[in-house]
């Protein structure tokens, strides 16, 4: 009974001891990846056996893309051997198991960091290692600006991209020549040009449709673009900045609530998919129509192509669209690529992140579809069959930009908008996107403007509850911020 | 107590001892450090942090959502469990009823359980699907005319609150029929026999036999479905916007837990705050429900 | 008097089986939506419900296939993780339910309280803490970090407590000291055997439970091969921009058949052997 409590004691003491090496709150120097605290084995991750053959990258993705640059990238360097671990982010699996993993000796090397949450990381000071010694190439190859906006906080570059994911206004072609007469997309771009002819052409379209035709699926198709041409970020000086392209933007919303100028078609629902189609009815069955769609470059391929044939086959749209830049330059989306501070294995890893987001043949392979899944088993026999990458993807360099931009004239995607280059639509937008106002909580904030301004919209509460619900959000979770 | 009786009684340690190492191993740290990080300011994004004491705790009491958290958590889980273990006791009271003699009853069990089987992700994204505006629903209710024109339903409160209660309730109810009828069969049929053979009606026979007997079951069901309510997440997360919305009718606490943590700077510290306090209610909660439910006249062997 | 009791028990029986059907009704339905959207595409899912199966099933496992996704082997980890689990929680559990409900220590009633207290608290947020913990200890990316900790699964211990008390026979246990059986012995051979509906019914929970956990396995294991079969159905949520709901569903009905079955085969030891009579009178 003695030895019992005796050896309890024992193991309590060294739980305790175990637990005071790892209290993250009690440590000053971040446990860098080679460091082992002295009592436990190591199985060091990164590490690859000294003497054999090959240095291994560890790679963390959300989604299988970059997966495809990987095997690119060991197709050029033989010695290397990139383990790709995909961790999907749908229920935040992925930033949390980044969140516990950066730190201990399981850290990756190299990390892809969606859009919504990118500048957190990039705005950290522990997180991402400076790979500011890549400008010159970037430059070089013209990166633009708002991607290198994005990845670079206080004047150190920490993430780069192979995309560029600027937001383009894609408009249906039979119903522009309808209620405008024409469907050039230079003609419509002069419709369209600033809001208040946006607005002007919605209440045409209502007018000339009798109320059958929407001009957006819903306001929050239209709130990137007006978040996105604010002239204040969101946070300044730790305080909360509430721009007046944000009050326009909910005006926006209400009137085109009012008036009936959206379809109430959220994205990402149903009816939203519906009017890409033209199978979109009303509930009691009436058919109703969306003029146009606010959607980015990888919205073209993957969003706008699939469902512009309704599942029944009875409806298809294909060919029926138009690209123009719309009535504000945006963005939305994209995937970074950052290298994990403490990293024994950083020069490997900037090599990888210039190969995938920099080096031009790469990009141009890419681009244009030459990664098909027979040519990436030529390099590894052993990834799945699905593993490629089709063409169509607007990359973050200008220089291959205009290489290519010829080669898509012919391409599905451009009979998909009547014989108009999509790339080119895309290279017209990108340079003017603006990515210096983006900060890590912008999409916490955004997000909670959400639920206020659809009971705002549904008449539920005045504008002052409005903000007075979204300030009291933001309280919680921003508890150093300053709200006025 | 004789000497052997106490030698004997000291097998208890030996039976509790692999659960207690594991414990210390395991379980023990996570505990410890999520009440730590409750008195510090750390985030996840920066490796500084600071001792705050009380802090986090006092600006949860000052705020409202608090509050909001705890009423919307109590209110959904009261909502849910009272039907569901009302219901799940009428149905194991007639499967368990020999003069009814229901057949099929693995049959209708295994069909209610089912939904207990299912990922949460899955059932909110479909009941999502069919309450959105332009879904399947509002076409029903407004063809056959119970509403004039197509609602948001999704975006109503209290609507919202129903169907998390629902969706709980259906995922729930099968389980708890489980557990009544694993304690309903263990009680022995002899002593229904006697009752009966001593002219006991069936509603003495259940609260005379089956009640008392199935009490520990009972105080099991309340316990874990209030501990279970108490930390609701998946779906009130998965159905709106993962913020509780509309109007935060369900927000639950671990919603708010999670906001804390998940926002940008993921203010790890605050939301532990929270995990601490839920804590503190559900025990404190679970603690008088075994107060009021204890046997008077328990005797020790 | 008679005539009135059948009557009574027929009309009772209609009513039941009528709330019965309601009810099943209620249960399925979603479920068969479910099922209905495994067999259809993404597009037809992402406009829509359906309430008639489509004919789209083969596609979608074909894109299942396509991305590599070892379904035998995540179906093969799965099944030992959720076994192990099992075996592991049930056994342990019983066992110091046993020792909680049998034996009156010193101490006992503050352990029986603390058991209680530790199943109210919330785990979420220790997830990282544990996962840095496991990560000194060594033991990420492996199963251990997973089956270990259930060794200490207050929750069950709960469980198996409230179930012992309502069960547990003090003369039986006399009995077998009388005729000379140890103590570790009567556990295993006489009240466990009796204990199986408590049992069953707690390993039917833990085998659920882990089969259909993968939020904590995502975050303990990284490497590939380990995954289980709802990681690998989860990783198809990956593309963000073009996620195949299709093949989501139909990896989702996979992932619940499995355990439908173990629950069917299982199920019938949930009503109890004391209708066997065990206790000798």
């Amino acid at each position: 009974m003695k030895r019992l409590s005796y050896i309890l004691s024992v193991l309590v003491a060294l739980s305790m001891l175990l637990a005071a090496c790892g209290t993250p709150a009690v440590n000053e120097a971040p446990a860098a990846a080679t460091d082992a605290p002295a009592m436990t084995e190591v199985p060091a991750a990164t590490d690859a056996p000294a003497s054999t053959e090959k240095t291994v990258l560890n790679v963390w993705s959300f989604t299988n893309e970059i997966n495809t640059m990987t095997v690119a990238f060991e197709g050029k360097h033989p010695d290397v051997d990139v383990k790709y671990t995909l961790i999907p982010m749908t229920n935040g699996e992925y930033q949390t198991k980044l969140k516990a993993a950066l730190g201990t000796a399981d850290a990756p090397d190299v990390i892809a960091l969606e859009a919504a949450f990118v500048k957190e990381y990039v705005e950290s000071d522990d997180i991402l290692a400076d790979i500011s010694d890549l400008i010159p190439a970037a430059e070089a190859a013209k990166t633009y600006p708002s991607v290198l906006g994005v990845g670079t906080n206080n004047g150190v570059l920490k993430a780069l991209s192979y995309q560029a994911t600027p937001g383009a206004l894609f408009y249906r072609r039979s119903l522009a020549k309808e209620y405008f007469g024409t469907d050039d997309p230079a003609e419509i771009q002069a419709l369209l040009a600033d809001l208040d002819k946006f607005t002007a052409a919605a209440e045409v379209i209502k007018e000339k449709s009798g109320g059958n035709t929407y001009m957006v699926g819903s306001s929050g198709d239209f709130q990137n673009p007006f978040f996105s041409n604010r002239a204040q970020p969101w946070i300044v000086d730790e305080t909360l900045v509430v721009d007046p392209m944000v009050e326009k933007y909910i005006e926006t919303a209400k009137l085109f609530r009012d008036n009936g100028y959206e379809a109430q078609a959220s994205q990402w629902g149903e009816g939203w998919f519906a009017g890409m189609n033209d199978s979109l009815v009303d509930a009691e069955g009436a058919p109703k129509q969306v003029f146009s769609y606010f959607l980015p470059t990888w919205g073209l391929p993957y969003v706008l192509a699939p469902n512009a044939k309704s599942a029944d086959g009875a409806h298809d749209t294909s060919g029926d669209w138009g690209v123009i830049t719309g009535p504000l330059p945006y963005q939305w989306g994209g995937t970074w690529m950052g290298a994990v501070q403490g990293t024994p294995n950083l020069e490997l890893a900037k090599e990888f992140i210039t190969f995938a987001t920099i080096d031009e043949e790469n990009l141009t392979n890419w681009a244009t579809g030459v990664y098909t899944n027979e040519f990436l088993k030529a390099i590894d026999p052993s990834i799945p069959d699905d593993q490629k990458q089709a063409a169509g993807d607007f990359v973050s360099s200008q220089v291959v930009v205009e290489k290519i931009t010829a080669s898509f004239d012919d391409s599905d995607l451009s009979k998909f908008l009547g014989g108009q280059n999509s790339y080119g639509g895309f290279a017209a937008a990108a340079p003017s996107v603006n990515s210096e106002l983006m900060t890590g909580s912008d999409d916490a904030i955004q997000r909670a403007l959400n639920d206020p301004i659809a009971q705002y919209l549904n008449g539920e509460g005045t504008i002052d509850d409005l903000w007075a619900t979204w300030k009291d959000a933001l309280r919680v979770e921003f508890p150093d911020l300053t709200i006025n | 107590m004789n000497l052997a009786n106490l030698k004997r009684n000291y097998y208890g340690y030996l039976f509790l001892a692999p659960f207690v190492i594991a414990f210390l191993i395991f379980g023990l740290y996570p505990i410890y450090n999520t009440v730590a990080l409750s008195f510090t300011d750390t985030t996840i994004m920066s490796k500084t942090s600071h001792f705050v004491g009380f802090k986090n705790f006092e600006r949860l009491f000052a705020d409202d959502i608090f509050m909001t958290a705890v009423k919307n958590t109590w209110l959904i889980w009261i909502l849910n469990f009272i039907p569901q273990l009302g219901i799940a006791m009428l149905l194991s009271i007639w499967f368990t009823n020999s003069r009814l003699n229901i057949k099929g009853v693995g049959i209708w069990r295994t069909i209610f359980y089912l939904p207990n089987l299912l990922v949460p992700a899955a059932v909110a994204a479909l009941f999502f699907s069919l309450f959105s505006y332009y879904g399947p629903v509002n076409q029903f209710v407004v063809r056959a005319g119970f509403i004039p024109e197509a609602l948001q339903f999704l975006q109503d409160a209290t609507i919202v609150r129903v169907l998390v209660v629902f969706i709980q309730w259906w995922m729930w109810f099968g389980q708890t029929i489980i557990i009544l009828m694993a304690g309903m069969t263990s009680i022995p049929i002899p002593l229904y026999e006697a009752a009966m053979v001593d002219g006991a009606t069936s509603s003495q026979m259940f609260n005379r036999i089956t009640l008392p007997l199935l009490k520990p079951i009972l105080i099991y069901v309340f316990v874990t479905s209030l501990v279970g309510g108490m930390q609701m997440f998946d779906i009130p997360y998965l159905l709106t916007d993962g913020r509780g919305s509309p109007r935060s009718s369900i927000l639950t606490n671990n919603i708010l837990m999670y906001l804390k943590f998940s926002s940008s700077k993921g203010h790890i510290g605050a939301a532990s705050s929270v995990g601490v306090l839920i804590f503190v209610m559900t025990s404190l909660c679970a603690l008088a429900i075994f107060y009021f439910l204890r046997d008077r006249d328990q005797q020790s062997q | 008097m008679f005539n009135n009791y059948k009557l009574n028990t027929y009309v009772m029986r209609a009513l039941i089986y009528l709330i019965l059907a309601i009810l099943v009704i209620i249960t399925i339905t979603p479920i068969w939506l479910l099922i209905v959207n495994a067999t259809r595409s993404t597009v037809q899912i992402q406009q829509g419900i359906a309430i008639i199966p489509s004919t789209h099933a083969l596609e979608n496992y074909n894109i299942l296939l396509g991305r590599g996704l070892n379904l035998i082997q995540g179906f093969t980890n799965s099944l030992f993780l959720a076994v192990a689990s099992t075996l592991v929680t049930v056994y342990f559990s019983m066992l110091t339910a046993y020792g909680l409900v049998v034996y009156h220590f010193k101490g006992r009633v503050a352990f029986n309280n603390f058991i209680v207290v530790l199943v109210m608290i919330p785990t979420q947020l220790s997830i990282i803490g544990f996962y840095q913990y496991m990560s000194k200890l060594g033991l990420t990316d492996n199963y251990a970090a997973l089956i270990l900790p259930l060794i200490a699964n207050a929750s069950a211990v709960f469980f198996g407590r409230q179930y012992f008390e309502s069960m547990v026979m003090y003369d039986l246990i006399d009995a077998a000291r009388i005729d000379g059986a140890s103590e570790l012995g009567i556990f295993h051979k006489i009240m466990m055997p009796l204990a199986v509906p408590g049992a069953v019914t707690m390993g039917i929970f833990a085998f659920v439970s882990s089969w259909n956990n993968f939020f904590t396995p995502f975050i303990m294991i990284s490497s590939k091969e380990k995954y289980t079969l709802p990681m690998l159905v989860q990783t198809l949520r990956g593309d963000v921009y073009r996620t195949e709901y299709g093949s989501i569903y139909l990896g989702l009905a996979f992932t619940v058949v499995p355990i439908i079955i173990i629950y069917a085969i299982f199920s019938r030891y949930i009503v109890s052997g004391i209708a066997l009579g065990a206790v000798k009178e």
